[in-house]
């Protein structure tokens, strides 16, 4: 793990707001996304995340200390 | 006092966003005249709203050349007029006051908002550049049924626009061989002479026409004898008509000898 | 056996009396979150099962329960510590300390039961009047009385921690005034200088005319005396949190408070321009001249300047914190702060959430643009990020390092409590968030049913529907929220087991100390003198013209008792009964 459990579930819910507004953000680009692809989309950055923060960290240079 | 040189950044970045903010407003008072509701609208006791010459019949009136007023009385839980419609390219200037405790004359989705707090008059100035459609909503908490105190805005087109209004005075019922009277008062918030024709058609025959001037913010009544024996016995659909508005009721011709006390 | 010295071990009777204000905090906040959830159900019309009459009952219980018990609660009682532990003294009479605790405890049931009397037809009282109690609604004179013992409780709450500062100043004549003492005690100062409104509006007006003695009151006058206290207790519900980001964050963090004197120089500032600021919440009030207002707004936007100082010291000490910790770099220090840590966590992520309020707030405070957002939604999703999370996040955050210095056991499960604070953050942000977006088309505040007959709203994106899904799957990650808190403090309260390993009682050092500030910030006369000027120049002339154009007993204003009701179709008969 890149980082800690702790540390995870604040990431995750710092992606709330984020995916929230991501359509009102998008809608300024023309995009109108429905109420199901942004839960796709939402779901798909929690994947990333979550692949990322799991995925081992090389030779433990960033060390995990919370 | 040992203030660290980025603390001091973030002071003075601070008082430029406060300044700043503060600039903003006074240029939107000053430049482009962003008014404020103040105390311009004076003090009333809500007991003697009704014999306000303001308040006593409420509604739009025409005050200059694209400028009119209005004004509204709030209480639990309704406006008066409930809807009101003023013309596009205007500017109006709302007089609001309550009969009971405060409310609010929300315009939805607009900058059009003003407490309406019981003993004061408040005073908005609005322009209406595009007709359009808004609601009235009151947004101060006014008791137990609140949430159904609305109203209508309507700005419409200017050429759609006028402030003539009728009401009419009828017998129901006529007997046979009478004459009977239908007469229309027409009224004029205008702030000009209001010069037309009113006509009554009544009947599949008769069509009658008046002219008739009405002068600024004033009435007049228009007197349409109509003679049952041309019409014959039965029912007869009419309607007044003055400047496109229309009015329309059903006169019922009996004979003599039946139905004297008028059961319409 | 480790010598363990937790404030239970230095101070027991204190830690029983603030015990028991922290259990009253937390009851208010259990039964005015459940009546969030109803509200919130019910206003987006996800699930009805009250009439809409009694929608007004609940959200006046839902205002008073949480902003005024459940915060002023938590602020006695933390405050109490705070003065307590920073002077390292006892107060002076436990038993006077039990006093004030229960005058505040009298008033608050006097003021429950007249609000429950709304929906329990056996109590013949009413009180639905909202938190803001504007005239010419009148309540049950329970109603006023129980707020003004409540009121005057936390005067004697301030007498007691002042009279231990004093008895402490007597001992150390020449030591600066410990920093938890100095926001205690500013605080109090401009408490004690904003209630007079209120005071004033209750005493002379409101409950008179409730026992009958005088026939009227003039709206305006009672309205603006609220205000002269309405916006100075969000101050007083925000203190005790920025004590606490103040004084533990830095420590939980791992590290120091960056400035003591800066700490100072905020409160005071507070102190000084709390109150006369009261007149930007009737921007749209008739009756009050433009340029009060402008006076207000000015006053108000140098009212930022606090807080912006304050994000700028909580995020430094937090980043030194994290550098103590080995954290590196630009922002990977971020990952070096304690997140497994719910007091902490929860305390970050309110000061963030804050930051967002404060935007807001940026919003309400500009004169011209208030016209667009005043009365809307919007005023709700800003101060739910304020008392709502700044204050009501920090205090439940905080209440995992206090509740076991209070009681010497460990928090039953930490796990739950990081969880806990978490969901707050996820259900603050759907409901506020979604709030500040209805409030942007229109959708007023206070209302049960914001579905109209003659029109619809327009938001700019989505639809009506989808705000409203927001907000009721954020009312219900709260209310969760609060109920993993309550069930945490009371089986770690019942059944957690004294622990040896229960932190000392400490709060955060300073990496900047008072010897850096002047003496003068620690000269409270001075500050004090310069507010009651300021509150004196802001509203001398407004109360004035008030009272000289609508009478100080206003004209011939007829009460409105909220228990009559009507249906609205005998009320439509009825106007058209008295309009010419």
């Amino acid at each position: 793990m890149r980082i800690s459990k702790g540390g995870l579930l604040v990431i995750m819910a710092f992606l709330t707001p984020l995916i929230v507004e991501l359509r009102t953000v998008l809608s300024w680009f023309g995009i109108r996304l429905s109420v199901v692809e942004t839960g796709a989309l939402g779901l798909a950055l929690i994947g990333a995340v979550l692949i990322w923060a799991l995925w081992p960290s090389n030779g433990g240079t960033e060390a995990k200390l919370a | 006092m040992n203030i660290h040189t980025y603390e001091k950044t973030w002071l003075a970045v601070s008082m430029v966003l406060i300044v700043g903010f503060i600039a903003t407003v006074t240029y939107g008072a000053v430049g482009p005249g962003i008014a404020m509701i103040d105390d311009d609208g004076g003090s009333i006791d809500p007991d003697t709203i009704n014999d306000d010459e303001r308040f006593n019949d409420p509604g739009v009136t025409h005050v200059g050349e694209n400028e009119y007023e209005a004004a509204v009385v709030a209480q639990a839980w309704t406006y008066t007029p409930s809807e009101i419609t003023v013309p596009a390219n205007s500017t109006v200037t709302f007089y609001v006051t309550s009969r009971d405790v405060t409310h609010s004359f929300t315009v939805a989705g607009t900058n059009v908002n003003t407490m309406v707090v019981p003993g004061q008059i408040s005073e908005m100035t609005v322009e209406f550049d595009e007709p359009g459609e808004y609601g009235i909503l009151c947004n101060e908490y006014c008791g137990a049924y609140h949430h159904t105190m609305e109203g209508k805005l309507n700005v419409v087109p200017q050429d759609e626009f006028d402030l003539t209004e009728l009401s009419t005075d009828a017998s129901d019922e006529a007997q046979l061989g009478n004459q009977t009277t239908i007469n229309t008062t027409v009224s004029n918030d205008m702030n000009y002479d209001l010069e037309t024709t009113a006509t009554l058609e009544i009947g599949d025959q008769q069509s009658l026409e008046q002219d008739v001037t009405v002068p600024a913010h004033g009435s007049e009544t228009v007197e349409f004898a109509v003679d049952t024996t041309d019409l014959g016995t039965g029912d007869h659909d009419w309607t007044v008509t003055v400047d496109g508005h229309e009015e329309s009721d059903t006169l019922t011709v009996t004979n003599a000898t039946e139905g004297g006390d008028g059961d319409a | 056996m480790a010598m363990r010295n937790a404030y239970i071990d230095q101070f027991p009777k204190e830690a029983r009396v603030i015990r028991a204000i922290l259990w009253s905090s937390f009851l208010a906040l259990t039964i005015g979150g459940t009546l969030g959830l109803i509200q919130g159900l019910h206003r987006t019309n996800v699930l009805r099962f009250i009439p809409s009459q009694d929608y007004y009952t609940v959200l006046t219980a839902h205002g008073v329960l949480l902003v005024i018990t459940f915060t002023i609660f938590f602020l006695v009682g933390i405050f109490t510590w705070a003065v307590t532990t920073s002077l390292d003294r006892g107060v002076k009479d436990i038993r006077f300390t039990w006093g004030w605790y229960a005058i505040m405890m009298i008033g608050t049931l006097l003021v429950g039961v007249s609000i429950l009397g709304g929906v329990v037809d056996q109590i013949p009282m009413n009180a639905d009047v909202l938190y803001t109690f504007y005239s010419p609604f009148q309540a049950h004179p329970a109603f006023y009385v129980g707020f003004v013992l409540f009121v005057v409780g936390t005067w004697l709450a301030g007498f007691d921690w002042f009279r231990t500062w004093w008895a402490w100043k007597k001992d150390n004549p020449d030591e600066r005034i410990p920093l938890p003492t100095f926001m205690a005690l500013t605080t109090m100062l401009f408490w004690y200088l904003s209630s007079i409104g209120v005071a004033i509006s209750i005493l002379a007006f409101l409950l008179p005319w409730s026992l009958g003695i005088i026939d009227s009151v003039n709206p305006l006058l009672t309205r603006t005396l609220f205000w002269f206290f309405g916006h100075p207790v969000v101050y007083f519900w925000l203190m005790p949190a920025y004590m606490l980001w103040y004084t533990m964050l830095p420590k939980l963090s791992g590290g120091k408070l960056f400035s003591d004197p800066l700490a100072r120089v905020v409160f005071v500032l507070f102190l000084i321009l709390s109150t006369p600021v009261g007149i930007h919440h009737q921007y749209l009030d008739p009756g009050i001249a433009e340029g009060f207002k402008f006076i207000a707004m000015t006053n108000t936007m140098f009212l930022l300047l606090p807080s912006l100082l304050t994000a700028f010291t909580v995020v430094a000490s937090m980043e030194h914190g994290a550098r103590q910790r080995g954290g590196k770099g630009y922002l990977s220090w971020l990952k070096a702060l304690p997140w497994r840590d719910p007091a902490f966590t929860g305390m970050a992520l309110a000061g963030l959430m804050f930051a967002a309020g404060g935007f807001s707030g940026m919003i309400n405070a500009g004169l011209s643009i208030n016209y667009l957002v005043h009365n809307s939604w919007w005023v709700v999703g800003h101060f739910h990020l304020t008392v709502g999370t700044a204050a009501a996040l920090t205090f439940m955050a905080a209440s995992y390092w206090f509740i076991p210095q209070l009681t010497g056991k460990e928090i039953w499960n930490r796990s739950l409590g990081l969880v806990q604070v978490v969901l707050w953050f996820i259900g603050m942000t759907f409901m506020s968030n979604a709030m500040h977006r209805a409030g942007l088309f229109g959708m007023p505040r206070r209302t049960a049913e914001p579905q109209y007959q003659g029109f619809d709203f327009e938001p700019a994106v989505g639809t009506v529907a989808e705000i409203d899904a927001q907000v009721a799957l954020g009312a219900a990650l709260l209310t969760l929220s609060v109920y993993l808190f309550i069930t945490n403090m009371v089986l770690t309260t019942i059944g957690g087991s004294t622990s040896d390993a229960i932190p000392d009682n400490t709060y955060a050092g300073t990496l900047s100390g008072p010897e850096d500030a002047p003496v003068i910030i620690d000269n409270l006369k001075l500050w004090t003198s310069i507010a009651v000027v300021l509150v004196i120049i802001a509203y001398s002339l407004p109360l004035a013209s008030i009272i000289d154009a609508g009478g100080l007993f206003g004209p011939g204003i007829d009460p409105w008792k909220p228990s009559v009701v009507a249906d609205p179709s005998l009320v439509l008969e009825s106007v058209r009964g008295v309009m010419p």
